[in-house]
């Protein structure tokens, strides 16, 4: 039982992770390469802002979130709008790596290179559950996964915000004769989604130790249930997250340690090469139609 | 109401709009006439700031406009109905409405608004609740006119409407668009459909290659041995 729970959290954070890169994938058909970076910086900022600053647990999220809404909009302007040209796929690639690797160096310098032991919510509270000591932070792991869900699926689905993203997301020209200003949208998309990666980052560094190294051990399980899920819609993302988070703890049942993480990406291979289109199928490789421009 | 003036556009290095320059005042319906690849819905997109021009400029209502984005252009009353009617197929028709007036932030005026737009489109009313790419091709026309009339805009940009719909469906979206322009709209109309569009026109442009070869009344053009040799074909079906 516990360690069902403990698959489902981490799965629950996978899928955040998926969703956040659904939200600007979905509306640019850009895979944002820099995401592992903008999880692994909500994690580092939080613990920031815990350890150094003394802030209270809630506060340093809000605060990293607010740290990650900016980074998002600061790689969507040099990366993706002065640099990257979306009608060509090797360019925003390319732009978008090399993102990652400054942030990932950045941190390295003022983070340091050692691990740092993120604390629990709660401290790290049991509760007795299914006959079984359950850690509340887990729990809230889930719930708050499935809020944020819920929560986006509702803008999308029945805001005017959200109409508007759907029609970018269709054809960013035509929104555009509408009145939308299609950039402003695709700007507040990579602002939304890096505020998920803070949640997703800061709620699974207690379970990974937080570390600059997380854009690799974390960002890529991100970017994994993304493509099984199917990329671009939330019940794909979480499907995507919850399978992977599965995966990973029944494999690692029976695996020992090192060999775990290959294991699963043969699986995660396998099942990519098997479905291209993720669970829910979904066109990958579609290009960016959309014009960089200045907003 | 609208000057363009000495107007170059292209796509990367080639040019197709050559230094052309016309106008429309306001009240007129002017037709733009030409074959396929001649640079129409260029002109027109370029217009409506999706394009970028090399050269020349633009102005409405006197003021200068070349610079401004779609949306500015949308809140300055200028609206497209774009070629191949563009409706949102994933949205709900009710949607593709409320999106043409995303920038109405007052919910009492897109209400009304929305009430005289049912009214003038009752089979849009009926299908309001059914998804934009289950519509028949004159239907989304509807939707994509009524769309942009959502902002109540004083001056519509109409892209071949009558492309790809039955003979008698046309003739109700040119009725349509009178019937707009009466209500004192200005309308510009890119058209293939020679005869019909110059038989509502005050004047018309022909181009050619990026162009213009021939201005004139709708009449003149209409009744010009040049334009209904280049036309012929679509004169003769009408
Ligand atoms: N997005 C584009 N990229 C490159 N060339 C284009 C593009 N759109 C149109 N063209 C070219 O510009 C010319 C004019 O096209 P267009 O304005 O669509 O003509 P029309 O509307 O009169 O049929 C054509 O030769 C067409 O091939
Ligand atoms: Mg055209």
């Amino acid at each position: 039982m516990q360690e069902l729970i403990f698959a489902l959290a981490n799965g629950s954070m996978y899928a955040l992770m998926a969703l956040a890169i659904g939200i600007i994938y979905s509306t640019t058909r850009i895979i944002n390469f820099a995401h592992g970076s903008v999880i692994m910086i909500g994690a580092m900022t939080s613990y920031w802002f815990i350890s150094t600053v003394q802030m209270n647990y809630i506060l340093a999220i809000l605060s990293a979130i607010v740290i990650n809404i900016l980074l998002s909009i600061l790689i969507y302007k040099t990366a993706v709008e002065k640099l990257g040209d979306l009608t060509n796929n090797s360019s925003w690639i390319v732009t978008l790596f090399g993102a990652s690797i400054i942030i990932d160096n950045i941190a390295r310098m003022i983070f340091g290179t050692e691990p740092k032991a993120f604390p629990f919510l709660f401290n790290g509270m049991d509760i007795r559950m299914f006959g079984a000591n359950i850690m509340v932070h887990e729990i809230l792991m889930i719930v708050i996964a499935i809020s944020i869900g819920i929560a986006y699926q509702f803008v999308i689905q029945k805001t005017s915000f959200g109409r508007a993203v759907r029609a970018v997301s269709y054809k960013p020209d035509t929104a555009r004769i509408m009145g939308i200003r299609s950039n402003v949208v695709v700007l507040t998309c990579f602002a939304i989604s890096g505020g998920v990666a803070a949640i997703a980052g800061a709620l699974i560094a207690p379970l990974t130790f937080a570390s600059y190294t997380m854009t690799y051990a974390v960002g890529i399980k991100a970017f994994a249930a993304a493509l099984i899920g199917g990329l671009g819609n939330t019940k794909g993302a979480f499907i995507g997250g919850i399978a992977l988070g599965l995966l990973e703890g029944f494999v690692g049942l029976m695996i020992p340690g090192g060999l775990k993480d290959a294991v699963i990406f043969l699986i995660m291979i396998f099942v990519i090469i098997v479905l291209p289109g993720g669970i829910l199928g979904a066109k990958i490789f579609n290009k960016g139609n959309i014009a960089a421009e200045k907003i | 109401m609208l000057q363009v003036k000495n107007l170059t556009v292209g796509y990367g290095k080639t040019e197709v709009v050559h230094n052309i320059s016309f106008h429309v005042e306001r009240g007129e319906i002017v037709t733009v006439l030409g074959a396929n690849g001649a640079g129409k819905s260029t002109i027109l997109n370029t217009v409506v700031a999706l394009h970028k021009a090399k050269s020349g400029s633009i102005s409405f209502d006197g003021k200068d406009i070349t610079n401004d984005r779609p949306d500015q252009l949308v809140r300055k009353g200028i609206r497209i109905v774009p070629e191949g009617r563009q409706i949102f197929p994933q949205h709900s028709v009710m949607e593709n409405i409320l999106l043409g007036a995303h920038i109405v932030k007052d919910q009492k005026k897109i209400n009304a608004q929305m009430q005289s737009i049912f009214a003038r489109f009752p089979r849009l009313e009926e299908r309001k609740d059914q998804l934009g790419g289950t519509l028949s091709g004159g239907e989304q026309q509807m939707l994509a006119i009524a769309r942009a009339l959502m902002t109540e805009p004083s001056f519509l940009i109409l892209d071949e409407p009558s492309l790809g719909l039955a003979p008698i469906i046309v003739t109700e979206v040119f009725d349509l668009l009178k019937q707009i322009n009466d209500s004192g709209v200005t309308v510009l109309l890119v058209e293939q459909m020679a005869n019909s569009a110059l038989k509502i026109s005050d004047r018309a442009y022909v181009i050619e290659t990026g162009n213009i070869v021939l201005e004139g009344t709708g009449e003149e053009i209409r009744t010009n041995p040049d334009v209904a040799k280049a036309y012929l074909g679509n004169v003769q079906k009408m």
